[in-house]
């Protein structure tokens, strides 16, 4: 199994690139994500978190989120989303 | 159940538990329409009859039952006219309702089982149905888009969205880059949107590219929101004032008297993504997820709703709607049921181990393990509880008979039911059915007389046969009471001479010969009808009566009616019992029965003939039997002096008194039903595992000293003469 990817603290503008750069990296296998440092994300790393989830889904491999706090969590779920939701890459 | 892996075949199963539920409701409707005075009827029960019958239709539909489909519509064109208060039933046309209810309950059953459907009792039913209706309504026939789908309520309780001064809106929020690019996030204004009231967020990913394809900064996502708010749209277009220009938001509003429950239609954008003709409610969780659980779609949907609790409240009063249900399968409770007797069981023998360390009563030990007691009992107590079902449905079963019946020995009578709320074990529920009936069919076939004979006697031509249901002390009571002729007793005792049933020289009380009817093989009707008179009756049903641990007994007056009474126990699985030894057996003896245990003196006892005992007890005498003699566990002792007597009264008031060798407790015992393989021995009704894991068996004393036969009548005559020579 991979090493998990270790999210970066704040998932805002600035780090949408980098971060959808890396999961490109790693579309050939099941992919963890680490979310422990994660204190806050915004929707344009959102939607790389979900693309990256439905292009592992439609290549046969899965995406899992871990560790997120429960400020993370209620972030995703004021926006429509829940840890589970998103690592399937659905509404 | 079908298939549990198939949501159809859940839905379907819901369908139908919910049109039992409508059948019973249907039923409550037409019984006070025929009850209520010419015109005093409240307008709503015709309503609530109706809206059963249309629901039941609708929910048939859906499933394309079209046999159910057929009669329901036709049924409820009838029921509508009586609505409009164009048609006004007689009793006649009341009569009818009532066969037609039947009818569509057992329609209902036979599309539940797919089963032959009756189509020939269809026909003839609706043909007079029709009848009902002179020339105009007849051959109508159900138009498709006649009924709407039925709102079957899955246990869902939709959150209570009907605030008098909520506003509705959905709102279309779509950032662009340049939102981003201001340091703006959609979180911020999602979260103060939803400040504004309750809101449920979706959102679109319709538009979200392959990760390969992706261009990281550039926004693909939207967001659906509907928001329940007693703030108007400026408020609304507030949250996004910073954004202006870096969006696009689209805000639809619903006011109010629309409806709280219609969710204003789609942007037009977003309807293009999703499927063509599936509702939004049902294509939405696909890709987008909603945080609360949508309302209803259709105006028609929470009619129906409406209707359905309705229909189940219109008798018990605003109080009783607020009461939420679980469904749980029997399986699941039976599994507890069991624990719980195993718990008991279990601190039964830790109480025992205790005892028999010698620990003082009042150490720490013994005082938890008789709060752990107590626990036991109340966790018990609730389990009982959750078993515990009200007597409506079988009285309602029973309602059907009696219109069989009567129709059938062509005779007018009225069922009067009370207490229908009284809660009896399920298990005791079901095996009460068949005796039930028969007892029913015997009180409307035998119990009451002719109408010209009826007129003789100075009563209404229609009988009355009352069915009550009652809890008294610890047990329920159930009585099916008519108002005929009384028990003929002459006849019964000349029939049971004739088929040598009893000795012709014998003497019989009036309880009695009352009691020959129990007699396996006894028949008193004149003619084989096809109701009753088979000869095959009243034994069974004591027998089924008797093995739910119960007793029947007969009281009838000349002219005034014969009540037969059913005393059960609340549960068939524990009991208060007094654990006692006899001839080195330990035996457990229902607590209730016991009302006095006394020591014997050398003066208490007197003989009436040999080996016939009777005990004095308080100026009275009362038969006395030795327990152990009864049971075949030792030969009759000399003399019973200094023996310990239990002095125990039985459901029809005999008392009797019986040798025992010593008690030793009164406790909570749990009932193991001894299997068919064992002799069912006379006197023995059920088994019991003690504390020390020795196995005891649980008495049935009515049938222990009904086991002596005879001679406790000639014993009772002879105390009864004893106390008037005193």
């Amino acid at each position: 199994m991979t090493e998990p990817l270790v999210l970066q603290p704040k998932l805002d503008l600035p780090a949408a690139a980098p971060l959808a750069e890396a999961l490109r990296g790693r579309l050939d296998g099941d992919v963890v994500l680490d979310g422990s440092q994660v204190t806050q994300i915004g929707a344009l790393c959102l939607q790389v978190l979900l693309s990256a989830a439905t292009s592992l889904r439609s290549k046969g491999h899965a995406m899992s989120l871990t560790n997120l706090s429960d400020k993370v969590v209620e972030q995703l779920a004021q926006m429509g989303f829940s840890p589970e939701t998103l690592a399937e890459g659905r509404g | 159940m079908s298939d549990q892996n198939d949501p159809m075949a859940e839905i379907r199963a819901s369908f139908f538990i919910e049109c039992e539920e409508l059948l019973e409701a249907l039923q409550d409707g037409l019984q006070e329409m025929e009850e209520a005075e010419d015109g005093s009827e409240d307008p709503e029960t015709i309503n609530v009859v109706f809206r059963a019958v249309h629901s039941i239709k609708g929910g048939a539909g859906a499933f394309g039952l079209e046999a159910l489909v057929r009669f329901a519509h036709r049924y409820e064109t009838v029921l509508d006219e009586v609505r409009n208060g164009v048609l006004h039933p007689d009793s006649d046309a009341m009569k009818l309702f009532f066969l037609a209810a039947d009818h569509l309950s057992d329609l209902v059953r036979a599309c539940r089982d797919e089963t032959p459907l009756p189509e020939e009792t269809s026909e003839e039913l609706l043909t007079r149905l029709d009848a009902l209706l002179g020339d105009e309504g007849g051959a109508e026939e159900v138009a498709p888009e006649d009924f709407q789908p039925m709102g079957l309520s899955l246990g869902l309780d939709l959150p209570d969205l009907d605030a008098p001064t909520a506003n509705h809106f959905t709102i279309r929020f779509k950032p662009e880059q340049e939102l981003f690019a201001t340091g703006n996030e959609p979180l911020m204004l999602l979260r103060n949107l939803c400040d504004l009231g309750t809101s449920s967020v979706r959102c679109n990913l319709a538009d979200l590219p392959a990760l390969e394809d992706l261009a990281p900064e550039t926004p693909y996502i939207e967001w659906l929101i509907e928001l329940e708010t007693e703030a108007a749209e400026p408020e609304i277009r507030d949250v996004f004032e910073f954004v202006d220009g870096l969006c696009e938001i689209e805000i639809t509003g619903a006011a109010p008297e629309q409806g709280p429950t219609e969710i204003a239609p789609l942007p037009e954008e977003l309807s293009k993504a999703l499927p063509e003709e599936a509702e939004p409610e049902a294509a939405l969780p696909e890709t987008l997820e909603p945080q609360v659980a949508p309302p209803p779609t259709t105006a028609g949907k929470s009619e129906e709703r409406e209707s359905a609790k309705d229909t189940g409240e219109a008798r018990k009063g605003g109080a009783a709607a607020a009461k939420s249900v679980v469904r749980v399968d029997l399986e699941r409770i039976e599994r507890l049921v069991n624990l719980v007797g195993e718990l008991v069981i279990n601190q039964a023998m830790l109480s025992q181990s205790l005892d028999e360390a010698g620990l003082s009563p009042h150490s720490d030990a013994m005082n938890g393990l008789e709060e752990f007691q107590r626990l036991t009992r109340d966790i018990q107590d609730s389990v009982m509880m959750i078993r515990a079902q009200p007597v409506k449905s079988l009285f309602q079963r029973m309602s059907r008979i009696v219109r069989e019946a009567s129709a059938a020995v062509d005779k007018d009578v009225r069922l009067i039911t009370e207490g229908e709320g009284t809660e009896v074990d399920k298990t005791v529920i079901e095996r009460l059915s068949d005796p039930l009936t028969h007892m029913i069919r015997n009180a409307v076939d035998h119990g009451l007389e002719g109408a010209a004979d009826r007129e003789k006697a100075g009563k209404p031509r229609a009988g009355t046969v009352k069915l009550t249901a009652a809890h008294r002390s610890g047990r329920v009571i159930i009585e099916v009471a008519d108002d005929g002729a009384g028990i003929n007793r002459k006849r019964v005792q000349e029939i049971a001479v004739s088929k040598g049933l009893i000795p012709p020289e014998i003497q019989l009380s009036d309880s009695e010969i009352d009691n020959l009817l129990f007699l396996p093989g006894f028949s008193t009707a004149k003619t084989v009808s096809n109701l009753s008179g088979r000869g095959v009756g009243m034994d069974v049903v004591k027998t089924a009566i008797q093995s739910l641990g119960g007793r029947i007994t007969i009281n009838s007056e000349p002219n005034k009616g014969t009540t037969f009474s059913i005393s059960l126990p609340l549960t068939l699985a524990v009991l208060d019992g007094m654990v006692v030894n006899v001839a080195g057996e330990t035996l457990v003896l229902p607590l209730n029965v016991v009302v006095e245990t006394l020591s014997l003196g050398p003066d208490d006892v007197q003989m009436l003939r040999p080996g016939h005992y009777v005990v004095r007890v308080r100026g009275g005498f009362v038969p006395l039997y030795d327990l152990g003699v009864m049971l075949g566990y030792r030969q009759q002792r000399k003399t019973e002096a200094g023996a310990i007597v239990l002095l125990i009264v039985l459901e029809d008031s005999t008392r009797a008194a019986l040798v025992i060798d010593g008690i030793q407790d009164q406790r909570q015992v749990v009932i193991k039903g001894l299997d068919d393989s064992f002799y069912r021995a006379p006197g023995i009704a059920a088994a019991t595992i003690l504390g020390d894991g020795q196995i005891a068996l649980i008495l049935d004393p009515a049938d222990v000293i009904a086991g002596m036969g005879h001679m406790r009548g000639a014993d009772l005559m002879l105390s009864e003469r004893m106390i008037a020579n005193e």
